[in-house]
């Protein structure tokens, strides 16, 4: 079985520290008033932008214990 | 392969009657339905070193090799919500035109300079990763006419650089952009078609996926070792600087977006594209090497284990693949470098164009009366600097070819220019108080600590290492891009929080009798200290006080020369007033209503005034006011707004599901008189 270093770790990282920087640009493009969602239009963006994110963690999990257990 | 150019040649020619001004020879006359851009992306995105590189990856690491595809989602907000509006809105030609816009003309040639090297470079690339691909399937010489030539690696990379002069020289971005999305299909096409074949070589996917060992079937590299390919070097070099570098400084990819027809098919272009079609191109450009490494287990008589990586996709294709097959694979991977190269080179002859040449001509005030005839001369220079560029590209191919491997002198290009590009960007989008010494000194000063680091990497890169050994030979490959980024946004935020004392010295200095020569002398102290850092002239200690000294005298001098206004400079131009972009771009208060798209026919009018005239009732439809922005579009689907304009709502008339225009609207459009047009109100 492969160490920690080579599954989860760079799992958290990845999603950790990317996704500090995912989260500091939701928020500051909702600070400076480029998204807003009171239009319908960016409300579906903003969607779809947090579907993206967890798209692309789920799909590195679902690789991870494909490698692992399948 | 042969026929393959020729018909590409042909086709990206075929576009030329699209080019009517500059405009449309850079930007396609911002038409492009959003699809078309996301498929045209993918071949620029799948370049020829893709290929070549993460197979060679792939073979050697595994399913890790997929990495660099799969984390360019971080930065999606900042691009979408900032820097895509601002570069459609503010109607900048080129980045380095953003900077004079945002801060002055010498940050502008400054990021111009990085801009121009950085660019050729990578074309310098594209066709040293041809040439090395091709030459090996070529006899050593060949008789024409009873003379004898020998191929050589610059004789064929001198060849490719001409048929892909040609189109694009003739072409323009409306060429690239529809031989892209031939390209683009057929590039995932022939990636499957390796995939497919070598699974069936290999006896179905099951046993492909279990003979493979577990460590080698992972999507993430190990987190710090080995020192050739480790996680988090990985992560900085490219999830963070290569994303945001793609994202936002990638002129290629950059006048894409600003060929679609509005805001929001771009962000859908660049959703679809990092969702859907990233992944997929993972596979396509990778799983040569996976299929190579699976052979060379089950059988390495077939495939040695010790074949060389940046051989592998070739090697595999042609075991996997019959010659007709393999034939084809080979010109989709010509396909990628002439998508990568034509893309490069358009945008390096529009970035020369709007900030080499106009502001040249602007200094010498050397205008044509006419706008056209200045258009048409723009035109022709635009076509002679694409030769040109091209030229350089294929001289950038002897210094790097003097590099180990493509990937090192790929690595060393983007490791060296991407950083301050990439902080300077993006600071000037999102930070207000970011000024043009801070800039200025970014790049200067930054730099010269990034020169200071690559010298003296087990002092300064070290730190920043989490863990990672250092090659001697190599040292820190990915992870000098983390100490390279914190070096250049250290100096920005330094430079920029303590601007007031800049101001306050600088003030007293211009209350000196001879504050022009103290000036002068600080210019001359700082090409003095940089040429120190450059050649290293002195021992570590010394040069990063130098460095200090070098960033305090750019701050000064910028300070001093440049004339700023926040207020000015900023507004429009920054994420935190897009809605004043939108309304610069328009040149009237926004009208937000939503409205629908409807279907007319079109009929001519004797009028030159750039307007277009609906009836009254189809206007309300449209929830359109005269004044307000229309896009006007041929109804059929599949030509992605190939035939299409922008323009405004004239006064209307009573006629219904007609729509007046004039005869530049139908040059520019190319309408066909039988066929129903789509109208939309813009804003």
């Amino acid at each position: 079985m492969p160490s920690f270093f080579n599954t989860w770790l760079p799992y958290i990282y990845l999603y950790g520290v990317g996704g500090f920087f995912f989260l500091i640009g939701m928020i500051l493009v909702r600070k400076t008033g480029g998204l807003n969602i009171k239009k319908k239009r960016h409300r579906y963006w903003r969607n779809v932008m947090i579907f993206g994110f967890f798209y692309f963690m789920l799909l590195h999990a679902i690789l991870i214990i494909a490698a692992l257990y399948w | 392969m042969i026929v393959y150019f020729i018909a590409i040649m042909l086709f990206g020619s075929y576009f030329s009657k699209y080019n009517r001004s500059t405009n449309d020879f850079f930007f396609g006359g911002r038409r492009f339905k959003w699809w078309l851009i996301a498929f045209s992306i993918v071949a620029t995105g799948v370049g020829s070193h893709s290929f070549i590189k993460y197979s060679a990856m792939g073979f050697e690491h595994g399913i890790s090799s997929t990495m660099a595809y799969i984390n360019d989602w971080f930065f999606i907000p900042f691009f979408m919500f900032g820097w895509l509006p601002i570069i459609i809105y503010t109607r900048i030609r080129s980045i380095p035109e953003y900077f004079e816009k945002r801060f002055s003309p010498s940050a502008r040639f400054v990021v111009t300079l990085f801009l121009l090297l950085y660019m050729v470079g990578y074309v310098g690339i594209g066709f040293l990763t041809m040439g090395k691909a091709i030459l090996p399937m070529l006899p050593e010489s060949f008789s024409i006419f009873g003379f004898t030539i020998h191929i050589t690696l610059m004789g064929l990379i001198s060849v490719i650089a001409i048929i892909t002069g040609i189109y694009i020289t003739f072409g323009g971005q409306t060429a690239v952009i529809f031989t892209d999305l031939a390209q683009g299909i057929i590039l995932l096409f022939a990636g499957f078609l390796v995939f497919i074949l070598g699974l069936d070589y290999l006896g179905g996917f099951h046993t492909f996926w279990n003979i493979l060992p577990t460590e080698w079937k992972l999507p993430l590299a190990n987190y710090n070792s080995p020192t050739d390919f480790n996680f988090v070097g990985i992560f900085w070099q490219d999830a963070i600087a290569g994303s945001i570098g793609f994202l936002f400084m990638n002129m290629g990819l950059i006048m894409r977006f600003m060929a679609t027809k509005s805001v929001d098919e771009g962000r859908k272009a660049a959703a679809f594209n990092i969702i859907f079609m990233l992944p997929l191109s993972a596979i396509v450009v990778s799983n040569a090497g996976w299929i190579g490494k699976a052979i060379s287990i089950i059988n390495p008589d077939i495939v040695s284990p010790g074949t060389a990586p940046d051989q592998i996709f070739v090697v595999v294709s042609n075991i996997i693949s019959q010659p007709g097959v393999f034939g084809f694979i080979m010109a989709a991977l010509t396909a990628a470098l002439m998508s990568t190269v034509d893309t490069l080179i358009n945008a390096t002859a529009a970035v020369y164009i709007n900030d080499v040449h106009r502001p040249i001509k602007k200094l010498l005030k050397k205008f044509s009366s006419s706008e056209k005839i200045e258009d048409k001369k723009e035109l022709s220079a635009a076509r002679v600097a694409s030769v040109f560029f091209t030229l350089m590209g294929v001289l950038a191919v002897i210094p790097f070819n003097t590099f180990p491997t493509i990937y090192e002198a790929h690595g060393y290009f983007h490791a060296t220019l991407t950083p301050p590009l990439v902080i300077a960007i993006f600071l000037g989008v999102f930070w207000k108080r970011f000024t043009p010494a801070g800039v200025i000194t970014t790049f200067l000063g930054g730099s010269a600590l990034m020169i200071i680091g690559a010298k003296y990497p087990g002092i300064l890169i070290a730190p920043f290492d989490h863990g990672i050994f250092m090659d001697p030979v190599h040292p820190y490959t990915y992870i000098s891009a983390l100490y390279n980024l914190v070096v250049c946004l250290g100096v920005a935020l330094l430079v920029t929080y303590t601007s007031f004392f800049q101001r306050k010295i600088v003030e007293k200095i211009r209350n000196t009798s001879n504050h022009k020569n103290i000036m002068r002398g600080l210019v001359a102290l700082s090409a003095l200290l940089l040429a120190t850092i450059i050649f290293e002239f002195a021992p570590l200690p010394l040069l990063i006080v130098f460095n200090i000294i070098l960033i305090i005298t750019i701050a000064l001098t910028s300070t001093y020369f440049i004339k700023y206004d926040e207020t000015k400079n900023t507004e429009g131009l920054t994420a935190w007033s897009i809605s004043k972009a939108k309304e610069m771009f328009k040149g009237r208060k926004i009208n937000d209503r939503e409205g629908q798209v409807i279907k007319v026919h079109w009929k001519m009018k004797n009028e030159t005034l750039d307007v277009i005239n609906f009836s009254r009732k189809d206007m309300e439809k449209m929830s359109a006011n005269a004044g307000d922005l229309v896009y006007l579009c041929d109804a059929r689907r599949y030509l992605g707004g190939l035939k299409s304009i922008h323009s405004s709502y004239g006064k209307p008339h009573n006629q219904d599901g007609i729509v007046y225009i004039n005869e530049e609207h139908l040059k520019t459009g190319l309408f066909k008189q039988d066929k129903l047009l789509t109208a939309e109100k813009e804003m």
